[in-house]
């Protein structure tokens, strides 16, 4: 079946985009080249602020491509699962910008806490869950914005040293 | 020594608490922990960065994705298309990451994502 090329299941998650919202193939293909275009922008900024990019993606995939909240979520976290980063790490890890120790405790944190998230995240309606996610995201972005002593950067460098090691 | 040890529990605690949002909200945590570095251990904001991207290698929402595809949650699809542009793209930024002004981005990136967050609450809100 020709029409059911994004639909090999009935899982209707399974679909890239809501039928009702984007009939037709051609629009279909279409989004197919905004997805791959919006890989493309959320990379950079992947390597350019070290995230991992799901807090821009999430947004784009309800916005543009009509996804449910959980959906958008399920699918960030997927493609968050391949080392995505690792190009933009090596960049990093040239210029030795990169403390390996404290990198791996994170990941063994995230790991821990990512179960429990997901625990609470599964049940919630989608209407509160994007009312969260909204929360979440100017909170984030107060967070992202103060940062302390930002003109002396390389002197921050430097002085953490004998703290980290 | 025992700075030292104090130092890292800090650090995986915070990490903790970036999982947490990083399931709860399908996002890698890496928007969380950057500020979290730089703000409690004092790390230099391209550090902190780098040791995020380090700390998101390893499939660290694994667990929090079992749960979303268990629930159906996951579009394999649009998910598959978008691997290869965040990888590109990722060198890419971190390229142009060498060459700029990180106070000036964080500050735009984060003027942004507020904007993101306020329409997302703002639609929610209204439904």
């Amino acid at each position: 079946m020709v029409a059911g090329r994004f639909q090999t299941r009935e899982d209707r998650s399974d679909d890239l985009v809501d039928e009702k919202a984007l009939p037709g193939r051609d629009r279909q293909s279409v989004m197919s080249l905004v997805v791959l275009l919006l890989g493309l922008g959320v990379g950079v900024l992947v390597g350019l602020l070290g995230i991992g990019g799901g807090v821009v993606l999430v947004p784009a995939l309800v916005y543009l491509l009509h996804m449910d909240q959980h959906v958008a979520q399920g699918t960030s976290l997927f493609i968050l699962l391949p080392p995505l980063g690792l190009g933009a790490l090596r960049e990093y890890w040239k210029q030795g910008q990169v403390d390996l120790r404290a990198g791996v405790l994170c990941a063994f944190g995230i790991l821990a806490g990512g179960y429990l998230g997901g625990w609470i995240a599964v049940p919630l309606a989608s209407r509160q869950l994007k009312g969260l996610f909204g929360c979440f995201l100017m909170l984030a972005a107060v967070l992202l914005w103060r940062k302390p002593q930002p003109q002396n950067q390389r002197t921050a460098c430097a002085g953490e040293e004998p703290a980290g090691g | 020594m025992a700075d030292n040890l104090l130092r890292s529990a800090g650090i995986f605690v915070a990490a903790c608490v970036c999982g947490i949002a990083s399931g709860l909200f399908g996002i890698g945590g890496g928007v969380l922990l950057v500020p979290f570095l730089a703000l409690f251990f004092a790390f230099g904001q391209h550090r902190a960065q780098g040791t995020s991207l380090i700390a998101l290698i390893p499939p660290t929402g694994l667990l929090a994705f079992i749960a979303y595809a268990k629930a159906g949650y996951v579009s394999w699809q649009a998910g598959l298309l978008l691997v290869p542009g965040v990888f590109v793209g990722g060198i890419l930024g971190s390229w142009i990451a060498k060459r700029l002004n990180p106070r000036h981005m964080r500050h735009v990136f984060a003027a942004l994502m507020f904007a993101l967050g306020a329409w997302q609450a703002f639609t929610a809100w209204r439904q």
